[in-house]
């Protein structure tokens, strides 16, 4: 008998339950950015999408553009602004309109101190 | 309802009974980094399974349902990307894989299109960089109906009351 067929009857079912049960290994994924809105102004904003390597982030006037699709998770705008930028968590990202993964995030009206 | 919506939805539901049987998948690489390919890999490994749910690879466009793009659509591609679409028998589904089908890393210039939307009608779109197997199935089950899309109610904005505050 093949020493890894006893293995595997050792360790039991390794195949993932997904998506008829969540998968704890998600939690480990690379995920795209999520924003807290009360400590973005104009400035800092500017400068997330200064950082920004895929053109995933522009800003219009006072709403910050995040192109989710163009978003390749490299985690650089969270290292520039760790207080104001965090992980999403999320992975289910797909969908049948390109639009609805462009974003609108406000900005602040005036500038923090 | 009038009577082409009637028709639309009867066919519709034809349709989407026929992807929810056994699908096959012919990928097709138009410049990518290979990185996407090593997760579409990966889901024929036995964690994910992907045989589980009635989905396997197929090399001939003719045998395909489904076309699982990769890359930002490079222009030297043209003619083998319309061919191997054209090859496909109806109805078939086309889903965009990587931020650089989707538009994000590449600008379209005098190489790539930019996008794989470009050049042909994309059902499903799979952002991620590259996206992880799990995303893939997931995108896999929205592409035949199996699984709810929910990135449309997704803001993006970090719930500030929960999270922590920087002194």
């Amino acid at each position: 008998m093949p020493s890894w067929f006893m293995r595997g009857l050792r360790r039991g079912v390794v195949t993932t339950h997904y998506p008829a049960r969540p998968e704890p290994s998600a939690a480990d994924l690379p995920t795209p950015p999520a924003f807290r809105a009360q400590y973005l102004d104009r400035n800092l904003a500017d400068q997330i999408c200064g950082v920004c390597p895929s053109r995933a982030l522009r800003r219009e006037g006072d709403v910050l553009i995040f192109d989710v699709g163009a978003c390749t998770a490299c985690g650089r705008c969270r290292e520039a602004a760790p207080e104001a930028v965090t992980t999403s968590g999320e992975f289910e990202l797909a969908t049948t309109t390109r639009a609805h993964l462009v974003k609108r995030i406000p900005l602040l009206r005036e500038a923090r101190p | 309802m009038t009577q082409e919506q009637q028709v639309g939805a009867e066919l519709r539901e034809r349709i989407a009974s026929q992807f929810g049987r056994s699908l096959h998948i012919r990928t097709l690489d138009t410049g990518s980094c290979a990185a996407c390919e090593q997760e579409i890999r990966l889901l024929t490994a036995p964690h994910y399974d992907l045989h589980r749910l009635g989905f396997f690879f197929t090399p001939a466009p003719r045998h395909a349902d489904l076309l699982l793009v990769t890359g930002p659509m490079i222009r030297a591609f043209d003619v083998a990307a319309r061919k191997t679409f054209d090859a496909m028998p109806g109805p078939k589904i086309v889903v965009a894989t990587g931020a650089c089908a989707l538009g994000g890393v590449y600008p379209a210039d005098a190489f790539v299109h930019g996008s794989v939307g470009e050049i042909l009608p994309v059902d499903v779109w799979i952002p991620g960089c590259p996206p992880s197997p799990l995303a893939l199935l997931q995108g896999l089950l929205l592409a035949v109906g199996r699984l709810a899309e929910k990135t449309a109610s997704l803001t993006f904005v970090a719930d500030t009351t929960t999270g922590e505050v920087p002194g």
